[in-house]
């Protein structure tokens, strides 16, 4: 008999997992004691589901630096909430297909807008700085965005004052996984953005006076 | 058991409930009720009846809608959850998108230029889409009837000129022939008709008529004018409570629908609860109001008691989304919903 299962509140939630039968796939967030728990979660019975569900979970572990107990719960070793980073991390571990190695991202990526590498360095107690291999003053604007990219997606707090490269966790524990999987996007967030606006209007039912 | 009214009713199903109310009788409790879709992508995986095909197929379409009462607690039923039912067995071409998706009309390639292109098929009722919603009410009838209450959909004429027409010509021919645009409406509601019997014999225990003359292209000037006296013909001609459902600011035009007859009117956040039962006057059972894209959608329980309690404390005799939900919804929220009610009631007996 299908039930509805109080596990938290849900924070993230992919409509249709195109890699496995269209099912949906949720992440949800508990508060513990001592530390916030997610849980990805289908309501799905279909045969393999939750294997689906453990690969997902596999995915977040590599791609985020996530630890695991079990059943698809997860959490950060910090245990702190993170939880945009968290959205981002299941997001991307839902696109990537069955049986598929997964690495964690390098904390490096290629800035398509400058053509620059940018690069974050770990500094110690949850703090990274971002730097370029580029100089002069359009290099630094792209380097303080790629830093205010991180900022918004990880939740991430400025560095000190007068150096808009440097950010860090309120954690203050590393989390260098997260890090290089948050780069990626970092460059470009407005594109999340509009992606975001895109997925949240999908589904909503509008009168045919609004569908013109 | 005593209500908040003081009166001793003894305790209702979830039918007896919202049909009382309907009524506008005495209730154990206030109902709690949609009169649109309450599906989600979650509830769909849970029954395994996802979208398209929970549009298409009875079983699926019963499935799905029957998780409103048994996972969500609501005292009703309704199958119906798209407004294309009708439009597609009228010819006109739909996009059934997928599982995350709502299936509309291809409102861009109308069938119908005038009003002598209005032809209600002889096969409208036998086409599967309409079978499929008949065949979905009797399934549900059969396996709930006696627990709650069953609500079908039949759409209004001016949604179905909408859908039929394509909004801005339908609009034009509004403006520029009123003569013509009663016509074509007095033509199209044969349909509605045609396909609120039939629901009726299906087992239905009331229907949902949304005829969306909203608030953002509409004006209630409007809505008397082309819309009152056929939504009274309707509650003539259909032997059934009738919800009528208009999206939007509707206070311009509670008046005249609350001179309709009609059992209820299923109303938009737009319009303070309040404001609505001041118009209104018991004249018209109010249902709804529970905002979707931002309350049910996007924000939490206790956000969702909120609004549940604004209207509980208004009077509003039914209580239930606005429209139909966005399918990724949340199913803590919708819980939510009866289970204010529920304390609410406690916390007034």
């Amino acid at each position: 008999m299908p039930s509805i299962v109080n596990i938290g509140r849900r924070v993230e939630l992919v409509p249709i997992d195109t890699h496995f039968h269209d099912i949906t796939i949720a992440l949800y967030l508990e508060e513990l004691d001592a530390c916030t728990v997610f849980r990805i979660h289908t309501y799905s019975r279909k045969d393999g589901a939750s294997g689906r569900i453990q690969e997902v979970a596999n995915s977040m572990h590599v791609l985020g630096g996530m630890s695991e107990f079990s059943n698809g719960k997860i959490f950060f070793p910090c245990g702190a909430n993170h939880e945009a980073a968290c959205r981002r991390v299941f997001l991307e571990a839902c696109k990537i297909p069955p049986n598929t190695p997964t690495e964690p991202r390098p904390l490096h990526t290629l800035d398509k807008k400058s053509k620059l590498m940018m690069t974050v360095d770990s500094l110690g107690s949850g703090s990274y700085r971002v730097t370029s291999d580029g100089e002069g003053r359009g290099a630094e604007r792209r380097v303080s965005a790629v830093a205010g990219g991180l900022m918004k997606l990880g939740e991430m707090n400025a560095g000190p004052e007068n150096d808009s490269n440097t950010v860090s966790f309120a954690c203050g524990q590393s989390h260098d996984a997260l890090v290089g999987l948050l780069l990626v996007r970092a460059p470009n967030v407005r594109v999340i953005m509009r992606e975001e606006e895109a997925s949240t209007s999908r589904g909503v039912l509008s009168a045919p006076s609004q569908q013109i | 058991m005593d209500n908040e009214n003081g009166e001793t009713i003894k305790a209702m199903t979830g039918r007896e409930r919202v049909l009382a109310a309907l009524r506008n009788e005495p209730t154990d409790r206030t109902p709690v009720c949609n009169p649109t879709s309450v599906a989600t992508v979650e509830l769909m995986d849970l029954v395994d009846a996802p979208f398209p095909e929970a549009n298409r197929e009875p079983e699926l379409m019963a499935r799905l809608a029957a998780t409103g009462y048994t996972e969500l607690g609501f005292d009703t039923i309704m199958p119906v959850f798209t407004i294309i039912q009708e439009s597609s067995a009228l010819g006109c071409k739909i996009q059934w998108e997928q599982k995350d998706n709502w299936p509309t009309v291809k409102m861009r390639e109308p069938i119908w230029e005038d009003v002598d292109d209005i032809s209600i098929p002889n096969d409208f009722l036998t086409h599967p889409d309409i079978q499929c919603v008949l065949e979905a009410i009797k399934i549900l009838k059969k396996e709930y009837g006696d627990e709650v209450a069953v609500i079908g959909k039949t759409m209004g004429p001016w949604s179905l000129g909408y859908h039929c027409f394509g909004v801005e010509p339908f609009l034009l021919l509004s403006l520029d022939d009123p003569g013509k645009t009663k016509l074509a409406l007095d033509r199209m509601k044969e349909a509605t008709v045609q396909f609120g019997i039939a629901q009726i014999e299906a087992g239905a225990d009331a229907l949902t008529l949304p005829d969306h003359a909203t608030g953002d292209l509409v004006s209630g000037e409007y809505y008397q004018r082309y819309l009152r006296d056929l939504h009274i013909e309707f509650v003539d001609r259909i032997p059934i409570p009738l919800i009528l459902h208009i999206c939007g600011r509707t206070v311009d035009r509670m008046e005249f629908i609350a001179q309709t007859g009609m059992a209820a009117f299923h109303y938009d956040s737009k319009n303070e609860p309040q404001e609505s039962m001041e118009i209104v006057q018991k004249r018209i059972a109010l249902v709804g109001n529970i905002n979707n894209p931002e309350t049910l959608f996007a924000k939490e329980p206790e956000d969702v008691r909120a609004e549940v309690v604004k209207n509980l404390d208004a009077g509003v005799p039914l209580i239930g989304p606005e429209c139909a939900i966005p399918l990724q919804t949340t199913i803590e929220n919708l819980q939510e919903i009866p289970k204010a009610v529920q304390e609410w009631h406690r916390d007034h007996t």
